[in-house]
């Protein structure tokens, strides 16, 4: 044994004069089995009294409070994405459809926290910049909501760690962490959603630790109890915003690592033992999430029952839900005859024709017909209507006039009195699509190339067509080609105009159209019926089949944010701040907002990171070697506690790698509270060589342990307090940019920019005279 | 040997199965005891068919205590019984000597020297006669059949079509290069196409033809020639998976699988029918995973030559495929990975001398790490060595290098630089380019005329050096004043005479750099137009002191913006379409003294009152050549981004490819052209995929019994299972996933050599769950066998005219319409 101490001497004696450490450390720490260690030194003993530990956090809150309140009516402008958030609140208290790709819990809760405070949503929020005062918002409660859920998250995560068995001291250093971080506060006190998700982070976080300190008692009602919190916490987390999903990973990654555990042979559990568990488990962590998830959904969806800006996002059925929506009430059955404007739904420009010809030969040589040309046009015009023939006999009235799915149909464009054709040429800016023209109405020699067939999305055989709501795609009888079209102008020639062509493809997204209104009809009921406008009652739908296109299409727009910002910055860049986000600037008085986090913190964080790193790797090295360099439980607690923080930080941070879309410094939020708590469990490591222990709850089939504490002596105190000093005085320092007040000189701003990646506003020149 | 032993042993192993005890002792639940046989007298598929089912270990105790005999009874055992049941089984493993006290230690140590691939086998006495040396040799008759029926299916009907098809036109024209010795540049490294040219030389070509894509070859370019040696490396590929699939430790009859997949697989053998890179890289991808896995089997005897020559030979081997195209990195990565895992063991040895550990440690640095990249630097090093002559590719090396190609007059532009000079202006950063512009303007930003890095040599790229703006032009009669370090200068596009520009505009993909454009012209301008020369040495006259005038070629510049105080800069950012993919040029706010990407220098000069240089200084050093070259690959490559508007018929996406949804036309599909479809034989690519994710489903299983003390499997033939199958799935997914993030357009012959791994996986999941297995009869086995092999090779039958060949028009080939889509 005596190796083996040596070895653990050199390991841990760096830096660590452990006579300072008190009378405990003449404990032989070999014999770690020791019933209790007589002596703490009388300052670590102090600050791990219950009272001591409330003292701790309750003036750890109280500063968090402030900082997060401390002028939080400035400014009285809309900040960054609170144009956003803002607006959804409004639209929530005014029951109004919205579309976003974030789920709703966190918006939901805005909205309500602006009906508390009285506001009656009639603020759009619609630019950066607009003033709150002017317009009689009243955007301090708004911003109230995450300024507290902010605060919380401080003792929420001094609890984590004491729950996980570390010194208050410990506990202190990371709440620290979080409390005085710049990104955090300005993150908390504007109509954002990271606080919630933060602090839904936090919670599941914590209600896990209880969790898993229960498991020798299991199935009893406290086990139940932080079994279904952890669930209903990850739920909240997932519900607030879209990366919460990664929380849900987390935990999952956290319980198959456990539930692989109870399944070793050695642990002596039978298969039936294993499926109890493997079944309380997916009640609590997959059953309740998903209805608390459903609920979420259905709330937003029962409170947002009006038409609103959300509602061209959704199909025609979902929309005639909304009450006042659009579709639901101009939507018409179309009848042979009727003259209609057609819009391509993804584009939302008009099927047009003009007089004008292809030019016979295009710029890269190819030729054309030279036949009359048909784009896409924006604009309201005359030369937007067609009129739909038939290519069957019909009654003279009665419903068999109405144009119904599976149809062949010609589309007479009523200006030029010519009929919608296409061929087998290829069309102006893509060789491998039809060219789409015209053929004059009377000349009969290519009736065929002028046949369509009307094909509606989702329709049963023989429905019938409907204005707005009736999507369809074209499809040309002889070539099979679908009418497509594609954000491209064509030259000159035809107005810069948007092309439209035949593509091989029917099945692709630019191939649906749909009717936007009936211009003219030969019906009278119906003419009758363009007239008066009358209020419909909504029609009803499934929520699970609403909830499923909702989803769909947030997962389908998240990923197609890829539009490039200025701010954004890649997943690199983050732990280390090299760059920030802009939130808001003001010329006058030179002030601005600039979301970066506390340096200090942050550092702390990543380099307490890549210590864990290294002992784990020095560990495996020693142990691969035969030497155990670190004690069991110590180990223990390195690899399972603290390997918990590290499953959520890496979870919440290594899946950004592989989106496309843009990313944020604001996305790494969660993934630092995570490497917070790790900075705290090294430091804990650093500076003591023992643990409390145990800190799980006794169950009948545990043999009892003796207890041993960890002893930090004067040291860490001091250490944290020197910490917790600069921390903040480098806070204080950044604070202008955080709170967006004082205004700064081109010097002061300069200053501010403590690495030069940061791109401020107001900065002196610093080389050149313009 | 296989076969042979199968033919010639017909032998029972007449001992009773319960005469080694050991195991039984074991404490083994259920599975193990109800099958603990004899492995003494097991021979697996060397040995009886009709006993296999009731041997425990079927082909690696088996084939030991086979091979064993062989010395013993060397006479002529043809038809001869094997009788050793009486043999003590643990006595075939010399460490089992010492054993014999506690079971478990003893089940560690056969866990050593027998190993996870091929049971090693003592060499075989001397043959006396040519009987023997054949008998000895059978073994080797079933991959010599096969690599006959490779050269069938590469050489048939190979000079079919007289046209250049697809990309011969790049990979034939690189050849000819190499004939002419004309400098050119490629993104791919450069052994694959010097093995073209040297394909070329051998048969008699001459490097005239320019292999236009799709353009018939004239009569005196012997194409059907080099197709045939590029094919010949094809035709290796066969005898390798044979060979692979055996040192894989694989029965005989999923080697004969695995051979037979390599052989009827339509992909490669359409791919190794031409001129091409493929199946040079597929060739170096065979033989390295056959070092490695005859490396594997060497891990028992540490050092010895054996051990020495195949972990060297793994090295060349990863030294050539990443020569030939730099995906031979994931291969690389596989051996990478193995090493790793290889020295952790060794690491965790704790009674190998620390000496032992440090001579691992080295042997891998040495052999896999230096080797290689020697056996890269000197394709290189061979590359410049032939390529000496000024070609189309000049513009991507340093001026210097440039200088010293054979046909290139740098050497003679005059020396001094002086106002009025008409100038190239070369970036020296890595992979730099010359500064260009063109009459495109930026379509963000400031939307003025584009300026980029330009790779070739072109009129856009001429620069006139001019006063500052109200200084007189420079006069054509009068004193010549010579650029000096400090001056204040314009730069004027030759061909659009507008003026080197830059603002406080961002840079279109640099954002926090200023935009550079090209602004005015020879009337308009203002002071954004100026630009401080700064110099920073001469590469001739060292320090900066020592530099009066600016000479071309030698002298490192910087460009400071004398407004803005920013430095001219290009560092190999990529600008989208609209700017050609070229390289951008912004203006750096820091200053970086040491950035050689805002260092420059004058490459092409002209000015008619200088006189002209005959300065043929300076080589450049070939370190730094390879180095800028590599890196101007790397640029190159990233700029292969699939383009938004522009719709490439031919990429296809990763996706698409492990079930095989598309194929790639290889030529013009016109009714009268003989038409080359490159699509894999739809059954073997989409076994291989289904086996990769059965395989995932069948580890969960068995870690989760083993987690359960379920011990389905003996530790060796465990540690087989897991040894195969992860040769074969992280080869597979290094080879495949990359891909999937890579920005770079992808196609389907991406997959080939992915495609290896994937048939592996299949051969061993068949081997292991059928082949294997005794819980089938030998002849549930052979129909399983005959079935799949049928079914192999009957789809290659029906596809084999994508790579024979096809004739006429393509819509009567209605057997062949792919999955509805398209005629192929």
């Amino acid at each position: 044994m005596s190796g083996v101490q040596d070895v653990r001497q050199r390991n841990k004696g760096k830096g660590i004069n452990r006579d300072a450490s008190g009378p405990s450390s003449a404990v032989d720490y070999d014999d770690h089995n020791v019933a209790y260690l007589p002596s703490r030194s009388y300052i670590e003993s102090f600050l791990n009294t219950e009272e001591a530990s409330a003292a701790v956090v309750a003036i750890l809150t109280i500063i968090a409070f402030f900082t997060r309140f401390y002028k939080i009516n400035h400014p009285d402008q809309v900040v960054f994405d609170e144009v956003h958030f803002g607006k959804f609140a409004s639209y929530y208290i005014r029951r109004e459809y919205y579309f976003d790709v974030h789920p709703p819990l966190a918006k939901l809760l805005f909205g309500l926290a602006g009906w508390f405070v009285g506001y009656d949503g009639h603020f759009d929020f619609e630019n950066i910049g607009d003033s709150y005062t002017e317009n009689h918002v009243p955007y301090v409660g708004l911003r109230a909501l995450p300024a507290i859920l902010g605060s919380l998250t401080v003792p929420i995560v001094y609890a984590i760690m004491k729950e996980c068995g570390y010194s208050t001291i410990i506990a202190a250093f990371s709440a620290i962490i979080i409390l005085f971080d710049n990104a955090h506060v300005a993150q908390s006190r504007l109509i954002l959603l990271d606080a919630t998700l933060i602090f839904f982070l936090s919670l599941t976080m914590y209600s896990y630790v209880r969790f898993k300190k229960l498991r020798y008692q299991e199935f009893s009602p406290q086990w139940w109890g932080w079994l279904l919190a952890t669930g209903t916490f990850m739920a909240c987390t997932w519900a607030s915003k879209v990366n919460g999903i990664l929380t849900v990973v987390a935990v999952g990654v956290a319980v198959l690592i456990d539930l692989w555990d109870i399944l070793d042979y050695k642990k002596g559990h039978s298969m039936q033992y294993f499926w109890k568990h493997f079944i309380a488990r997916a009640a609590g962590l997959i059953a309740l999430p998903l209805v608390i998830y459903l609920s979420v959904f259905w709330v937003h969806l029962a409170i947002l029952s009006n038409t609103g800006p959300g509602d061209a996002f959704m199909s025609p059925s979902f929309q005639e839900t909304l009450r006042g929506n659009e579709l639901l009430m101009k939507s018409h059955e179309i009848r042979y005859y009727d003259t209609v404007t057609i819009k391509h739904k993804d584009t939302q420009v008009y099927l047009h024709s003009h007089p004008e010809r292809y030019p016979l030969k295009y710029d890269d040589g190819r030729i054309s017909s030279q036949g009359q040309q048909v784009t896409g046009y924006g604009h309201e015009d005359s030369n937007n209507q067609w009129q739909i023939i038939p290519t069957k006999a019909l009654p003279e009235t009665g419903r068999g006039r109405i144009v119904r799915h599976e149809d062949v149909i010609q589309l007479l464009h009523v200006n030029t009195g010519t009929v919608l054709m296409t061929h087998d040429v290829a069309s102006p800016l893509m060789a491998t699509n039809e060219e789409f023209t015209t053929w004059p109405k009377d000349d009969h020699s290519r009736y065929n190339d002028t046949l369509f067939h009307l094909r509606l999305s989702d329709a049963a055989p023989g429905e019938a067509w409907k204005s707005k709501s009736g999507h369809f795609r074209l499809i040309h009888v002889p070539t099979k080609v679908a009418m497509w079209s594609h954000p491209t102008q064509l030259p000159d020639w035809a107005f810069k105009q948007q092309e439209i062509n035949g593509n091989k493809n029917a099945n692709e997204k630019g191939a649906v159209w749909y009717v936007n209104e009936i211009v003219d009809s030969q019906d009278p009921d119906l003419k009758a019926k363009l007239e008066e406008v009358e209020m419909k009652e909504p029609k009803r739908l499934n929520f699970f089949k609403k909830f499923g296109e909702l989803q769909l299409l947030m997962l389908q727009h998240n990923a197609g944010l890829t539009a490039s910002h200025p701010y954004a910055s890649g997943p690199i860049n983050w732990p280390f701040l090299l760059s920030g986000i802009s939130f808001w600037t003001q010329n006058e008085g030179q002030k601005q907002i600039y979301l970066i986090g506390n340096i200090i913190g942050w550092w702390a964080s990543v380099g307490g990171i890549c210590i864990y790193i290294g002992i784990l790797g020095a560990d495996l090295l020693a142990r691969r070697r035969g030497l155990e360099p670190i004690p069991d439980d110590v180990r223990n607690r390195l690899w399972n506690s603290t390997g918990f923080f590290i499953i959520v930080w890496a979870v919440h941070y290594f899946p950004f790698y592989l989106m496309s879309r843009q990313l944020f410094i604001h996305h790494y939020l969660p993934s630092h509270v995570a490497s917070a708590l790790v900075a705290g469990s090294v430091l804990s490591f650093v500076l003591s060589e023992t643990i409390n222990t145990p800190v799980s709850a006794w169950g009948p089939s545990v043999k009892p342990r003796p207890t041993t504490y960890a002893d930090h002596g004067v040291k860490a105190p001091v250490m944290v307090a020197v910490f917790a000093i600069a921390m903040f005085s480098l806070y204080l320092f950044i604070s202008p940019l955080t709170y967006g007040t004082p205004g700064l000189t081109g010097e002061q701003v300069n200053a501010r920019r403590l690495l030069s990646s940061w791109t401020l506003h107001f900065a002196a020149k610093e080389s050149g005279n313009i | 040997m296989k076969p042979a032993d199968v033919a010639l042993n017909f032998g029972t192993p007449s001992g009773s199965p319960r005469t080694s005890s050991d195991f039984e002792e074991l404490n083994y639940p259920h599975h193990h005891t109800a099958t603990s046989n004899s492995p003494t007298g097991s021979l697996g598929w060397t040995a009886v068919p009709r006993r296999e089912e009731e041997l425990p270990l079927p082909h690696y105790m088996s084939e030991d205590t086979a091979r064993r005999r062989v010395p013993r009874a060397p006479a002529v055992d043809g038809g001869e019984t094997f009788v050793a049941q009486d043999e003590k089984h643990p006595m075939d493993y010399d460490v089992y000597d010492d054993g014999g006290k506690d079971v478990y230690a003893k089940m560690k140590a056969a866990r050593g020297p027998v190993g996870s691939g091929r049971l090693r086998r003592p060499p075989a006495p001397p043959p006396t006669t040519v009987g023997e040396l054949i008998q000895q040799n059978l073994e080797h008759i079933p991959p010599i059949i096969y690599t006959l029926l490779a050269c069938w299916t590469r050489f048939h009907k190979i000079g079919k079509s007289g046209n250049v098809i697809w990309d011969e036109a790049h990979f034939g024209k690189f050849g000819s290069h190499y004939l002419k010795r004309e400098f050119y540049f490629d993104v791919h490294p450069p052994l694959g196409k010097m093995l073209v040219g040297l394909a070329g030389l051998l048969s008699g070509y001459d490097g005239s033809f320019d292999f236009k894509s799709g353009e018939a070859y004239p009569e005196h370019v012997p194409y059907t020639a080099m197709r045939v040696i590029m094919a010949t490396f094809g035709v290796a590929m066969v005898p390798l998976g044979w060979y692979t699939a055996v040192e894989l430790g694989m029965s005989w009859r999923a080697c004969h699988l695995v051979a037979l997949m390599v052989l009827f697989d339509v992909a490669w053998l359409c791919i190794s029918r031409f001129i091409l890179l493929d199946s040079m890289l597929l060739f170096f991808t065979f033989t390295t995973v056959f070092c490695l896995s005859k490396f594997h089997n060497q891990q028992y005897h540490s050092f010895s030559f054996d051990w020495w020559m195949w972990l060297a030979m793994t090295g060349i081997s990863i030294g050539c495929v990443t020569s030939v195209k730099w995906v031979g990195l994931f291969v690389t990565a596989l051996v990478g990975l193995y090493t790793i895992e290889d020295l952790w063991d060794k690491f965790g040895d704790l009674k190998m001398p620390v000496r032992d550990q440090i001579r691992h440690w080295g042997a891998r640095i040495g052999c896999l790490i230096v080797l290689p990249i020697l056996v890269y630097m000197a394709s290189f090093k061979l590359h410049f060595l032939i390529l000496n002559h000024s070609g189309p590719g000049d513009a991507q090396m340093s001026s210097l290098f440039q200088a010293n190609l054979v046909g290139n007059d740098f050497a003679s532009n005059p020396l001094d630089v002086a106002f009025g000079s008409k100038v190239t202006l070369k970036n020296m950063g890595w992979g730099g380019g010359l500064l260009h512009s063109h009459v495109q303007t930026y379509p963000v930003g400031s939307n003025q005329q584009q300026v980029t890095c330009y790779h070739y040599k072109d009129e856009n790229n001429d620069w006139y050096i001019t006063p500052r703006w109200g200084e007189p032009e420079p006069d054509a009669e009068g004193p010549i004043r010579f650029l000096q370090d400090g001056d204040v200068i314009r730069l004027r596009h030759a061909a659009t005479t507008r003026n080197l520009h830059s603002h406080p505009i961002p840079a279109p993909v640099t954002k926090l750099n200023h935009e550079v454009s090209c602004y005015g012209n020879l009337t308009i301008g203002d002071e954004h137009d100026y630009w401080v020369v700064e110099v920073v040495d001469d590469i001739k006259r060292g320090k900066k002191n020592n530099v009066d005038k600016i000479h071309s070629l030698t002298t490192r510049l910087r460009f400071r913006h004398q407004v803005l105080g920013c430095y001219l800069r290009a560092a190999n950012a990529i600008l989208p379409q609209w700017g050609f993919k070229q390289v951008e040029v912004s203006c750096e706010k820091e200053n970086n003294p040491g950035d050689v990407h805002t260092y420059w220098n004058v490459e092409s000069h002209w000015n008619d009152r200088l006189p002209r240089g005959n300065t043929k200084f300076y080589r450049s050093p070939f370190l730094r050549d390879f180095w800028h070259l590599n890196v101007a690959m790397m640029t190159s490559n990233n700029a292969l981004i699939p383009d938004p508007d522009k719709e490439d018929i031919l990429a296809s996406k990763p996706l698409d490819w492990p079930f095989l949804r598309l194929g790639l036309r290889m030529c013009g599909w016109g009714d009268n052209q003989t038409k080359y479809y490159l699509l894999g034989t739809p059954v073997i690519w989409w076994a291989g995929t289904t086996s990769l994710v059965v395989s995932l489903l069948v580890l969960a299983v068995y870690l989760i019994r083993m987690q359960r003390r379920y011990a389905d499997m003996e530790p060796r033939e465990w540690d087989h299972f897991i040894y195969v199958g992860k040769i074969a799935f992280f080869g597979w997914f290094l080879h495949y996933f990359p891909f999937m993030i890579m920005g770079r357009v992808t196609y389907v012959h991406h997959y080939l050599p992915t495609l290896y791994f994937s048939v592996l996986m299949f051969a061993h999941l068949v081997d292991h769950f059928v082949l294997t297995s005794k819980r089938f009869s030998e002849k549930t086995k052979w129909i399983v066998f005959g079935a799949l092999s049928f079914t192999i090779f009957a789809c290659f039958w029906w596809f084999r005219g994508l790579a024979f060949g096809m004739d006429g028009p393509i819509n009567e080939h209605w057997g062949l319409r792919w999955r509805r889509l398209e005629y192929l």
